[in-house]
């Protein structure tokens, strides 16, 4: 375990040194966060110029739902990611030929291709999408006890386990078929949970409750914090996540049972 | 004008882009997620009344036709220009015999056959889905036609101008970004522009981004009087000209800029 923990420190180190090479980078990233942001509001705000609430949301739940949502991006952007894509991207190792190597190292294949590479400009984006959260909660003007902090941790914590599995199911699937950026798609409809998923008619809703679990990744956490969420809820979306765990990781392990290295 | 030249420059792009179609079906899945987002968003405040003159259906419709217009228009050159200059193959294009605006143009037009099948089995399949009455007429049709070619021409060129500056720094995708963001606010695609309250209305009528994909969805879903639809074309063509002498003044100073990069 510790040696784990010192393998994550060296490849934190190995990133922040890959990145300090580019330093540019953090300028277009801030700016790139801060349109995300002002686009995410404006959209938010122009809706509810119109209306007083959709599907019985209002405005500050609403925003709320935008600062989770923007917060799970940032934690993804920061580690899952970079490091997923560095494996099935663009580029990526299974398409070089690279992840021969990664095969031959003497640690989990798996812990590997999770944790090696990290984007640190993300913790801006992180801590912005934490104002946001504050700034939210404050309009909905609800008193938050420490109980109910606590199960918004969890949850948080629960939503990102989910996609990390999606990712990890993805570059699995990305060792059979290279060339698609699948990681792209999944971005592209995580974009539907800046709004409740109530607001989709019945087969897209059910898709992103349970083929790609959207609603338990940004709904529950906002129901957690500005609505009493039903115990069930919980417990269902733990335990999809760890059933997903489970899935995931067993793909994984068949996938690279398949691959069958791309240089010579 | 060489037209079987510029048909085999066409044939190639296509055959090249074809090639990794599952990468550009991405590619479309992506641009079209933010409207069919508020597609779905608008229809369901509709579901609670008429908003400003636009019932569900209105609202479907037109999100339907900007999901279209989005492919058709979408200048593919925000990256490729910008990749070629920083790669070098951009010197290549300056010593072909011809312009490298129809190399270009060329890509752009492979692009939209490649990708079009994808957008049009999606949108066609919404439509059966969500089955809204139509609102189109002949007029808004012969209408429509002009305000397309004008959108695409001014959305082309302002895109193809902003990627140029990457020859002044070879990194102009702070800017596309910018622009990117615009055309989401203004253009129509958060809401249909005569949704949009107080100054950020004001300046989405004024500013060119309506007339690259607001203004010819509301032309064919017949939302405009015929004064409105002439108004409209002013502006486009205005918008047009205005666009041209900024390509002109940033091409040939940026080519007295340029510094070739690779061999």
């Amino acid at each position: 375990m510790l040696y784990y923990l010192r393998l994550i420190g060296l490849f934190l180190r190995a990133s922040i040194q890959e990145e300090m090479a580019f330093r540019l980078n953090f300028v277009v990233n801030i700016l790139g966060t801060i349109l995300s942001l002002t686009t995410g509001i404006l959209g938010i705000a122009i809706l509810f110029h119109v209306v007083t609430t959709i599907q019985g949301w209002t405005f500050p739940e609403t925003l709320t739902l935008l600062a989770i949502y923007q917060l799970i991006t940032a934690l993804q952007n920061l580690v899952i990611e970079p490091s997923m894509n560095s494996l099935g991207g663009i580029d990526g190792d299974a398409w070089t030929g690279r992840f021969d190597y990664t095969l031959q190292a003497p640690v989990s294949t798996q812990f590997l291709v999770s944790f090696r590479k990290w984007r640190l400009w993300s913790f801006i984006d992180v801590s912005l999408s934490l104002i946001l959260l504050c700034i939210a909660l404050t309009l909905v003007g609800k008193h938050i006890g420490l109980l109910q902090l606590a199960l918004f941790v969890f949850n948080l914590c629960v939503s990102l386990l989910i996609v990390y599995t999606i990712f990890l199911l993805l570059s699995s699937a990305s060792l059979w078929q290279q060339g698609i950026p699948l990681t792209w798609i999944f971005n592209s409809v995580m974009q539907l949970g800046r709004y409740p998923v109530g607001i989709y008619p019945g087969a897209l809703r059910l898709l992103l409750t349970w083929v790609v679990p959207v609603a338990f990744i940004t709904t529950i956490p906002v129901e957690v914090l500005t609505r009493q969420a039903s115990p069930l809820v919980l417990v269902a979306g733990a335990a999809i996540a760890l059933g997903l765990l489970a899935l995931a990781s067993f793909c994984f392990r068949m996938s690279l049972r398949h691959y069958t290295s791309a240089s010579s | 004008m060489n037209l079987r030249g510029g048909w085999e420059l066409i044939k190639r792009s296509y055959l090249g882009w074809l090639a990794g179609r599952g990468f550009y079906w991405t590619l479309t899945f992506g641009w079209m997620v933010p409207s069919l987002l508020y597609l779905f968003v608008w229809a369901t405040v509709a579901g609670q009344g008429q908003v400003q003159g636009f019932n569900r259906d209105g609202f479907i419709v037109y999100y339907l036709c900007f999901i279209m217009l989005n492919q058709f228009t979408y200048p593919v050159c925000n990256w490729t220009v910008g990749d070629s200059i920083r790669f070098g193959r951009f010197s290549t294009w300056l010593l072909h015999p011809m312009p490298p605006m129809f190399e270009v143009i060329a890509t752009d037009i492979a692009m939209k056959v490649v990708c079009t099948p994808f957008a049009t089995l999606v949108t066609m399949m919404l439509l059966i889905f969500l089955h809204p009455a139509l609102p189109f007429s002949l007029w808004s049709c012969l209408y429509f036609l002009p305000a397309l070619l004008l959108a695409q021409i001014l959305r082309f060129l302002m895109a193809y101008t902003l990627a140029l500056l990457a020859l002044w720094n070879s990194r102009a995708d702070a800017l596309l970004a910018l622009n990117d963001t615009l055309i989401f606010l203004l253009a129509g695609e958060v809401a249909p522009v005569a949704l949009l309250p107080g100054w950020l209305g004001i300046l989405a009528m004024v500013l060119p981004f309506r007339s690259m994909l607001g203004f010819p969805v509301e032309v064919l879903t017949g939302r405009l009087s015929t004064v409105e639809i002439w108004q409209g074309f002013a502006l486009q063509s205005a918008w047009v000209l205005a666009v041209i002498l900024l390509y002109r003044l940033v091409w040939h100073q940026g080519l007295r800029h340029y510094a070739s990069v690779g061999g």
